[in-house]
């Protein structure tokens, strides 16, 4: 696999040499010679075409195919480069794992805000360059050194109308409240959203969230463990509720859309107080598509890009000139259209990228 | 070459290039993971130190060991029954007994694992049935909780239990039996004095095979557990992937491995390792 690897790089790498005039088209053949693919033009060709894309590293499924129509095409069409996928899922320790390693593979990642704070300052992200991409296309403060957000998602809940139908649970309070509403919950496994929900049930307001209150968020989750569960991925927690076994529970609200339609109208979205989480591009440290990958950023912000994504995607634009132009079908369900936006909090990605993973330590240790 | 050969059997030789890649690739990334365990964050023993820092790492490691004690147990008795009836019926039931226990052993364990969300789960065939029929009002947690992830894992090594069981009882010559019954013991002497003594390499082999492979479940007690039976390897793998504490990632990894060669060692100490991994007894 590795061996393959580092063929494919080396391959790529002289091909950009031999196109930049710094290798003779003699030595570039001889290297693909050596690495086995001097007899298949085709292949050669494909390595001196790996200069002329980004690789965009994300988790595969629907949102390969989203991002090609909705950003990749515009981007060909700009600037003549193609835009390939790596699917395997950019979690934090990958991202680490592959820059330590020399082995830079990805252009871009389609990551959270708060990774470009826990990275950047550690020398594993290259900066964002604000000439190119723009600072105005995104929320204000969302727009950091190692990172823009691109499209908001947020931690919204649904609950079942069999169940609470005549009296329907209308915020974080009711969803911590078993009492008033019995039934089993479900909540999001690595802390984010889940220990805001928390707070703001207990009273603490939206704006005031920064920094958490670990014990007292832990204490409000710990009140409601019997009648929890939690979910690591959000197909995890659309079988759960599509499958009835929990009766209210902390999903993405990009899933809500679907999850009203699985389940017939029996679940359905609740956004007051959602928190809009800032999901962002960051470019692992030493890409090897360089600069061109701003461009790439770039247009990702435009609105065009931004509508498309909401729509095949269900993420929520960040461009505030994006949010007017929300159509009607999809208010309901983006957190920054009209209708949405005067109710939701905003996560505070300083916070999670320094603190973030003693929360969810601290998190799993009271949940387990 | 001669006095080389008087002390290295030529053997060695042969297989050097394979020994050689088994070091490289095998003991070089478990040697960098200890390093790792001392030098991350910082050189020195502050990972392990965390084991007596608050109860929470103690309560992981607690839980991993107690899931992984309970499965070994029902699975080899289990797997122990399963081996004893095929190596006693016939030859055609026997056939169709391996067939089903190989294709459970080949389907993926994400498969299976999810297959018991469809039958077990709250809306799952066995409550709605048992709902339907009026045997109960609500329905039985069985899935999303320890009782969940030790059905999965139960059901997951059995057939580890049952192939080393099942070598073990087809070697075992039937005329001892015989004459057991022949000087006059009664079937259950037979079986508690002679057949469960003679299986015991057998036995210990699945016992430890079931046990060491248990420690490493992730998608079961993750997907089983309902998030709230967090197991070793779904820690590590949180450590590693999220919170990038690669130092305590290593640690538990460490312990673990260190764990299980003291088992084995403790285990050599009552018998000959080598008749437990198919070798004679010498």
């Amino acid at each position: 696999m590795h061996d393959k690897q580092f063929k494919k790089e080396m391959l790529a790498e002289s091909a950009q040499a031999f196109r930049a005039g710094r290798m003779d088209r003699r030595t570039f053949l001889a290297l693909c010679g050596a690495s086995g693919v001097a007899m298949n033009a085709v292949l050669a060709g494909d390595a001196q075409a790996a200069a002329d894309h980004v690789v965009m590293w994300n988790w595969g499924g629907q949102s390969e195919e989203c991002h090609g129509s909705a950003i990749g095409e515009a981007f060909t069409a700009k600037t003549g480069k193609g835009l390939k996928f790596d699917t395997s899922g950019p979690l934090e320790g990958k991202i680490k794992e592959m820059v330590d390693s020399g082995n830079v593979t990805a252009d871009v990642a389609d990551a959270d805000l708060f990774n470009a704070v826990s990275l950047g300052p550690t020398g594993h992200l290259e900066p964002i360059d604000y000439s190119v991409v723009s600072k105005e296309k995104t929320l204000p403060g969302y727009a950091l050194e190692y990172g823009v957000s691109i499209i908001l998602y947020g931690y919204a809940f649904v609950y079942d109308t069999e169940a609470y139908g005549d009296n329907p649970p209308q915020n974080w309070a009711d969803f911590f409240d078993t009492e008033k509403f019995p039934g089993t919950r479900a909540l999001y496994k690595w802390a984010n959203g889940s220990l805001e929900a928390a707070l703001m049930a207990d009273g603490v307001a939206g704006s005031d969230l920064y920094p958490l209150d670990m014990d007292r968020a832990l204490n409000k989750i710990q009140s409601i463990k019997d009648d929890s569960l939690y979910w690591g991925s959000g197909s995890e927690v659309h079988s759960m509720v599509v499958n009835n076994e929990v009766s209210m529970a902390i999903i993405w609200q990009n899933r809500g859309r679907n999850i009203e339609n699985d389940t017939d109208g029996q679940y359905k979205l609740v956004n007051n107080q959602a928190m809009a989480m800032p999901g962002a591009y960051i470019v692992p440290k030493g890409n090897p598509a360089g600069a061109a990958v701003m461009e790439f950023i770039a247009t990702a912000q435009d609105i065009p890009a931004q509508l498309a994504l909401l729509d095949c995607l269900g993420m929520t634009p960040s461009n505030p000139e994006a949010f007017g132009q929300i159509p009607e079908d999809q208010q309901p369900y983006a957190i920054t259209s009209a209708m949405n936006i005067d109710k939701i909090v905003y996560n505070d990605p300083e916070w999670w990228g320094k603190n973030g993973g003693d929360a969810v330590n601290a998190f799993l240790e009271a949940i387990s | 070459m001669q006095a080389l050969n008087r002390h290295i059997h030529p053997g060695w030789l042969i297989i050097a290039p394979l020994m050689l890649m088994v070091v490289a690739l095998y003991l070089g990334p478990i040697l960098n993971i200890l390093w790792l365990s001392v030098t991350d964050p910082e050189p020195g023993f502050s990972n392990y130190a965390k084991l007596t820092e608050g109860d929470a790492l103690i309560r992981i490691v607690w839980t991993t060991v107690r899931i992984c004690i309970i499965t070994t147990l029902f699975s080899v008795i289990f797997g122990y029954s399963i081996a004893y009836a095929m190596v006693h019926c016939h030859q055609r039931q026997k056939t169709y007994m391996l067939t089903l226990l190989l294709v459970s052993f080949w389907i993926s364990i994400l498969v299976r694992t999810f297959a018991w969300l469809m039958l077990l789960g709250r809306k799952g065939l066995v409550n709605v049935t048992l709902e339907d029929i009026g045997l109960i009002a609500e329905p039985v947690a069985f899935m999303r909780n320890e009782l969940g992830v030790l059905i999965g894992m139960v059901h997951y090594m059995i057939p580890y239990a049952v192939l080393p069981l099942l070598v073990s009882m087809q070697s075992i010559d039937q005329r001892v039996m015989d004459a057991s019954r022949n000087l006059g013991a009664s079937g259950s002497q037979t079986f508690w004095r002679v057949y469960l003594p003679m299986t015991m390499p057998g036995l210990v082999a699945s016992t430890l095979l079931v046990f060491i492979l248990s420690l490493g479940f992730y998608v079961t007690p993750a997907v089983l557990g309902g998030g709230k039976v967090l197991m070793v390897a779904e820690y590590i793998s949180v450590q590693l992937l999220v919170t990038l504490k690669w130092g305590t990632a290593a640690m538990l990894a460490a312990i673990m491995l260190i764990g299980v060669l003291v088992m084995l060692w403790i285990m050599s100490r009552f018998m000959k390792l080598s008749t437990v991994f198919g070798g004679a007894a010498r």
